[in-house]
């Protein structure tokens, strides 16, 4: 054989094995005749689908935030891969997968178990209807839900057909028409037969989304997923919690009660004891946490020094993307608000102001 | 000619002080572990590292995940760069090639030795350190916790323990393929093994990269690290899966070459 063929035949060998997956993934999803309206639909009505999967989240919003919102900042600002096994609201495990190891939400009858494997840490509270932003919330069917779960259909529209997680399906665009909202678009793909969301991409004002999540590998299958509660194993560090976070931590313990309307925004019914305000409709959002001194005194340092923040007499406020910050001054007698949401600069600072004389605190 | 390549391999100096080096690293922190009961920070040290403190049992896969990012990579690239290119240096290559042997059976003689070194290296550290973790950090009795927090028997243990070893000794393979190619272009055996280093090394900068995402499924380094997968319960089979097909794709490419360039190359040393 000559030196010629034998370098050709090794260039053919690297072209197909280069060519093969590209060619594969490029072939056209099939396009579905499905209504914006009745894909929503759809979506609206999924709450009950089984599933389980692989999911990648990407965000890209940088939190100035501290310690005690951490876990906050990482779910909003890196790469998380997830492994879910979703039987109802009530019954799920999501796995937060690290490259040494792992942090799991188990949601059983017990309540919520944090399982974290580098800790050998088990830790068991009572799943807040009042919380934090935590992983489960990114896996795109649940993260889907919540974004498109009070569109109406004159919101939506249809998007091409894409190939997520294997399966090729309809995408639909929400347009919020909110005014007070900084975001401003969110595109998600959805299994036209459970109604299940594969993948969300969240828009602010630029071209590239600040948060995405996508589902690379689905099953409907009923999930493997054990019954009862999660047992922790021979070892592990064994905590019980009364709150989930300082959110939760906030709203069964902190002695105000935030006004029923804020900006114009009508507080959202809630489950939880009410010392947090949760404000808003789908994608336009406002909460307002009340937060003890030892909480807000370091976040507050922290956002003063972060570039771009305006520290005026309602208080400090930092935009990240599309998400709004903004904390009240410490003064005396008076709760520090914490302020966080998917609306303008303008907003918070309304907001602020209208709580400082709303608010109630309890004697 | 493969039994002499193995024989060669087995009775050289170096061979052993290599495999010598790749365990002192793991022992030295089995001893540290061992005296100060100190484990790593969640999310800072090694895979594994602060599951040994309760079971010493998990220490192979600690001290796979110790020598895996450089150490056994070296190792293996300064044994595969020295393949052929330490031949011509040492001015043996010709008198190799004029012997009834071909081209394509030396250097498959090569690559088994090559292949045989890597599994060697990595059930040596395996071994040594299953000795001095159970030495050192304990043995817990009965079952093993699972990174998912479930319990794994002795049973499951030793075959995924199995696995992560067949698993790593495949992901070596793609880098002593790109040194026996680059073994067959120089005559410098330290020129080959820097340039295959050179490849990790980029290849772990760009794995850091956000800019670099698009690339970072096809990088070498990329899944070496997903071993980790198989203590998860159930296994994460995804990303080890691609870490097979992906080495496979990196052995077969620069096999090709080294095969295409060496057959048809002058020598001239």
């Amino acid at each position: 054989m000559t030196p010629q063929r034998r370098w050709f035949l090794v260039g053919v060998g690297v072209l197909l094995l280069i060519a093969i997956p590209v060619a594969v993934r490029s072939l056209p999803a099939t396009e579905s005749d499905v209504t914006a309206a009745d894909l929503l639909a759809k979506v609206q009505a999924s709450g009950s689908v089984r599933y389980s999967g692989y999911a990648e989240a990407v965000g890209g919003l940088q939190l100035p935030v501290t310690d005690r919102f951490s876990d906050l900042a990482t779910l909003l600002g890196e790469r998380t891969r997830l492994r879910v096994w979703w039987r109802s609201p009530e019954s799920w495990r999501v796995d937060a997968i690290g490259l040494t190891g792992e942090t799991d939400l188990i949601r059983d009858l017990g309540g919520l178990a944090t399982w974290e494997y580098e800790a050998a840490r088990v830790t068991f509270t009572a799943d807040a209807p009042v919380r934090l932003p935590r992983t489960a919330d990114l896996v795109p069917a649940v993260l889907g839900r919540q974004l498109l779960g009070e569109a109406e259909s004159d919101e939506v529209a249809r998007l091409p057909a894409e190939r997520v997680a294997g399966r090729d399906v309809p995408g639909l665009r929400l347009t919020p028409r909110d005014p007070q909202t900084t975001i401003d678009h969110v595109d998600a793909w959805v299994d036209p037969q459970t109604g299940l969301v594969l993948r969300v991409e969240v828009y602010g004002a630029g071209t590239s989304p600040v948060m995405s999540t996508s589902f690379r590998s689905l099953s409907t299958e009923a999930p493997a997923l054990s019954e009862g509660t999660f047992t922790p194993p021979p070892g592990a560090e064994v905590r019980v919690e009364e709150a989930v976070d300082i959110a939760a931590a906030a709203d069964q313990f902190a002695p105000v009660r935030p006004p029923g309307t804020l900006v114009g925004l009508d507080r959202r019914p809630s489950e939880g004891v009410g010392a947090v305000g949760d404000y808003g409709r789908g994608v336009t959002r406002l909460v307002a946490i009340p937060l003890w001194d030892d909480a807000a005194d370091p976040l507050r340092d922290q956002l003063e020094t972060t570039p771009g923040a305006r520290v005026g007499r309602r208080g400090t406020v930092v935009t990240v993307g599309p998400l709004g910050l903004m904390l009240t001054p410490n003064r005396f007698e008076t709760p520090n608000w914490l302020l966080a949401g998917t609306v303008s600069r303008q907003t918070l600072a309304r907001a602020a102001a209208e709580l400082e004389g709303a608010a109630r605190v309890l004697q | 000619m493969i039994v002499v390549e193995l024989v060669k391999m087995l009775r050289r100096p170096r061979t052993w002080v290599t495999i010598g080096m790749l365990n002192a690293l793991p022992t030295l922190v089995a001893v540290l572990l061992a005296l100060t009961d100190l484990g790593p920070r969640p999310g800072t040290g090694p895979a594994f590292l602060s599951a040994v403190l309760t079971d010493g049992t998990l220490f192979p896969l600690a001290a796979l995940a110790i020598v895996l990012p450089f150490l056994l990579p070296i190792a293996v690239a300064v044994f595969s760069g020295d393949a052929i290119a330490g031949e011509a240096a040492a001015g043996t290559l010709r008198y190799m090639v004029i012997r009834p042997v071909g081209r394509t059976t030396l250097l498959v003689a090569k690559l088994v030795s090559v292949i045989a070194f890597v599994l060697l290296a990595v059930l040596v550290v395996a071994a040594t350190a299953y000795v001095m973790g159970t030495l050192l950090l304990g043995d817990q009795t009965g079952a093993t916790t699972s990174v998912s927090g479930t319990s794994l028997s002795a049973t499951q243990i030793s075959g995924r323990t199995a696995l992560s070893i067949g698993y790593v000794v495949l992901s070596m393979l793609g880098v002593a393929a790109i040194a026996l190619f680059l073994s067959t272009v120089t005559d410098s055996s330290l020129g080959a093994a820097l340039g295959a280093l050179g490849v990790l090394v980029a290849s772990s900068l760009l794995f850091t990269l956000d800019a670099a995402a698009a690339l970072q499924p096809y990088l070498p380094t990329r899944y070496w690290l997903s071993f980790v997968d198989l203590f998860r319960d159930p296994i994460l089979w995804r990303d080890v899966v691609r870490g097979v097909v992906l080495q496979g794709v990196y052995v077969a490419v620069f096999l090709g070459a080294s095969w295409a360039n060496f057959t048809t190359k002058d020598i001239t040393s």
